[in-house]
């Protein structure tokens, strides 16, 4: 097949069936249906086996089907073919998570968020982590970061919230709580805490006019 | 990972002659040759033939010429199928030279051609000759191919990586003269053709497609089929190829492609006008040579020049430059008196005058003669862009120039044309000709440096303002996802699959899908897209 253009040696995408099989197997996983979203997989990773992505949908797969070891196993692989796999790390926090080990499951999440600050996964499951352990230390600048690429997720929005509330920080807990009930108006939990928001602040109001009259 | 069907050894599962199925029973339409010229591919001639065999369209003679490769007999007979003709020559003689004589057994009204290690589609004779029988005047049709990025195993199976449509542009006379947009297995034309065009040049080794392509629009117009019926193959890092290893030779790939320009078939032309080059020159000097050696290496509009000289410079005249026409004069002419010695012999419909020293970039003359050619208006020519009061070039009619040197013949060429009321001017910045190329290579530019909102942009503009739309809102569905705009490729894309999907269409609009959360919807897209991949267009239906 001659074409006149002289360049034979340009460069071309050689990654659109690796794609559309990947695609395919995240599309299967996130219906529900792991054994189509396995074969899809399988194909990936042999088109493509230099790509960690095949073995993280492989591992994500294992998880549900509660196969813990050949989870592990395909996150392994998954990071040996790339170090930097942040989803890769979120697998393996997930399965400490499984096995109770959660100071375990906040390193990998940490890890995780630290190569992919973008990991929503990663990120509620630091929380959930965190909460587990008792231990919310580093999880609301993670929170936090993520809010701001992603002004408007409510997923984020109610536990940082919450960490707020925690730490005393009534009004920033307030207004996004304010934010996200403009957003869903139907969600009770933050309703809820809107209400007890709203409450610390105006005891913490009266507390500071009662010692302004005793001054 | 499966082999692509239709490229195994599974070739004997093809229908036999001697079956009935249902598409005989359809009315026969002329006879179509198909060509099937081979070299050492043994491994995918199978697949090749499996996807001529089986095309819905019966009426067909298909030649397979073995040229002086590893014996392929038993695959072709293992067809047993009685429209099958096999030549099968020991010597390596090269494709050109098979094709010649594969054409010289040709008994069909129409030719098409398939490479020994592509696919047609099994609509792709069909949509063609419905093409050329009912749906223009065009004595040659063309459709659309994807490009089959592989990987080529150590067994010799190909795995898809990719399936892309690169070119789908309307025909574009002009452009076909100086690059070759039609690709060679998508094509088919009238046999007959081959009388005015003359056979494949055996003299080149690259580019012998375009050479015909090219002969082709000097005598008919070229009907696009924008649908995908075929798939040709590019092996990943494939570097042994004939023809990628003849472009690498320079010097080699250069005389091909001026003796492809020069090439001009017997008139007359039913399409094409000719154009008459006067080359005025006071004598035959180091700049003459440098100025003809620059018209030789960037003209490509079919030309012919004539020189008019003194006999003494003509016996220095030492140049193996083609289409180079004598002209004796008078050494005591003047320059005018020189042009019309050259007028009276001329022969093209289009007359450039050139002096000697006159600076020749890509598209010197065809800038102005497009704009020429595409007028209207009676009575006009073009000043070339670079033309000057000292270096003065222009292109016109040859009746024009006859006209205003007949009435004015004591005044200059320059004087004469004016006096006449030929009026001469300079290009109109919308009369330049390929701006939807140019616009198509800033585009692609864009797109090389990472500034993909600017590509997608210029995509959107070339889509609203030129022909060509299926394949630049493809490429601007691409270049907006790239740079973001998911929403807008998700529209571009769900526009182009309502029409003809691709794989790249399917792909974006799936992803857009799956960020929306409908599942359901990506899957049903990505599937379509896997089965394109598999080439479940291969399989009879």
């Amino acid at each position: 097949m001659d074409i006149i253009e002289n360049n034979v040696d340009e460069q071309h995408d050689s990654t659109q069936h690796y794609e559309v099989l990947q695609e395919l197997g995240d599309c299967y996983t996130s219906v529900g249906n792991y054994t189509q979203a396995q074969q899809y997989y399988e194909k990936a990773a042999v088109l493509s086996p230099d790509e960690a992505g095949p073995y993280v949908g492989l591992g994500v797969v294992a998880l549900q089907k509660d196969l813990l070891d050949d989870a592990e196993i395909a996150f392994r692989v998954a990071c040996r073919l790339d170090a930097n796999c942040a989803k890769a790390y979120a697998g393996f926090a997930m399965i400490a998570q499984e096995r109770a080990d959660y100071k375990r499951a906040f390193e990998m999440y940490l890890k995780s968020l630290e190569l992919d600050t973008d990991n929503l996964i990663a990120l509620l499951g630091l929380f959930q982590a965190s909460c587990q352990m008792g231990s919310f230390a580093q999880v609301t600048h993670y929170l936090e970061m993520y809010l701001n690429m992603h002004p408007g997720d409510i997923s984020v929005m109610f536990p940082l919230a919450a960490l707020y509330m925690k730490d005393g920080r009534f009004e920033e807990s307030k207004k996004i709580l304010l934010d996200l009930l403009s957003l869903d108006e139907n969600h009770k939990d933050a309703a809820n805490l809107l209400e007890e928001a709203e409450h610390s602040l105006a005891q913490a109001k009266q507390g500071t006019q009662t010692g302004a009259r005793m001054l | 990972m499966s082999d692509i069907p239709g490229m195994s050894e599974n070739y004997e599962s093809a229908p036999k002659s001697n079956e009935a199925p249902l598409w005989s029973k359809k009315k026969a339409g002329p006879v179509v040759t198909v060509l099937v010229p081979t070299f050492n591919r043994r491994r995918y001639l199978a697949g090749a033939l499996a996807s001529v065999v089986r095309q819905s369209y019966r009426n067909l003679q298909i030649i397979v010429i073995n040229d002086g490769g590893e014996d392929v007999s038993d695959i072709v007979n293992s067809f047993g199928d009685e429209r099958l003709m096999f030549i099968d020559r020991k010597e390596n003689r090269g494709k050109a030279h098979s094709l010649n004589e594969a054409l010289s057994r040709a008994k069909g009204k129409y030719v098409a051609y398939l490479d020994d290690d592509d696919l047609y589609y099994p609509n792709h004779i069909e949509t063609l000759v419905d093409a050329l029988e009912n749906k223009s005047d065009c004595q040659v049709a063309y459709s659309d191919l994807y490009k089959v990025y592989c990987k080529v195993c150590p067994d010799g199976s190909r795995k898809v990586l990719s399936k892309v449509v690169e070119i789908s542009r309307d025909f574009d006379r002009f452009f076909m003269l100086y690059y070759n947009h039609v690709l060679h297995v998508s094509l088919m034309h009238r046999k007959d053709l081959l009388e005015k065009t003359g056979l494949y040049n055996e003299d080149i080794n690259v580019l012998i497609d375009w050479d015909m392509t090219r002969r082709l629009v000097f005598f008919s117009d070229f009907h696009h089929v924008p649908e995908i019926t075929g798939e040709f193959y590019q092996p990943d890092g494939d570097c042994d190829r004939i023809s990628v290893q003849c472009r690498k030779k320079e010097k080699e790939y250069t005389r091909n492609i001026l003796t492809i320009r020069t090439t001009r078939p017997a008139k007359p032309w039913t399409k094409l006008g000719d154009m008459s080059i006067i080359f005025i020159t006071e004598r035959l000097n180091k700049q003459a040579g440098t100025t003809l050696g620059s018209i030789w290496q960037r003209t490509f509009y079919p030309y012919e020049v004539y020189m008019p000289l003194p006999t003494a410079d003509f016996e220095k005249l030492d140049t193996d430059m083609p289409n180079i026409i004598p002209v004796l004069v008078n050494p005591l002419f003047s320059g005018a008196e020189r042009i019309d010695a050259a007028l009276a012999r001329c022969e093209g419909e289009y007359i450039a005058i050139v002096p000697s020293g006159f600076p020749m970039r890509e598209f010197w003359v065809e800038d102005s003669l497009h704009a020429l050619v595409n007028s209207s208006v009676n009575n006009e020519g073009f000043e070339l862009e670079d033309s000057t009061d000292r270096l003065w070039a222009v292109v016109v009619r040859k009746n024009d120039l006859q006209y205003a040197r007949r009435r004015f013949p004591n005044l200059s060429v320059r004087e004469s044309l004016n006096a006449s009321g030929i009026v001469i001017r300079r290009l109109q910045p919308e009369e330049i000709p390929f701006q939807f190329d140019q616009l198509l290579e800033k585009a692609r530019s864009a797109e090389k440096n990472g500034n993909w909102s600017k590509a997608a942009e210029m995509f959107e503009y070339i889509t609203a303002h030129h022909e060509n739309e299926l394949w630049m809102k493809t490429l601007a569905a691409k270049a907006s996802f790239r740079a973001g705009g998911h929403i807008r490729a998700a529209e571009l894309s769900r526009e182009v699959n309502r029409q003809r999907p691709t794989v790249d269409t399917l792909l974006l609009e799936a992803k857009v899908k799956r960020e929306e959360k409908d599942f359901n919807s990506a899957i049903k897209l990505l599937e379509k897209a896997e089965q394109i991949l598999e080439g479940k267009e291969l399989q009879w239906t």
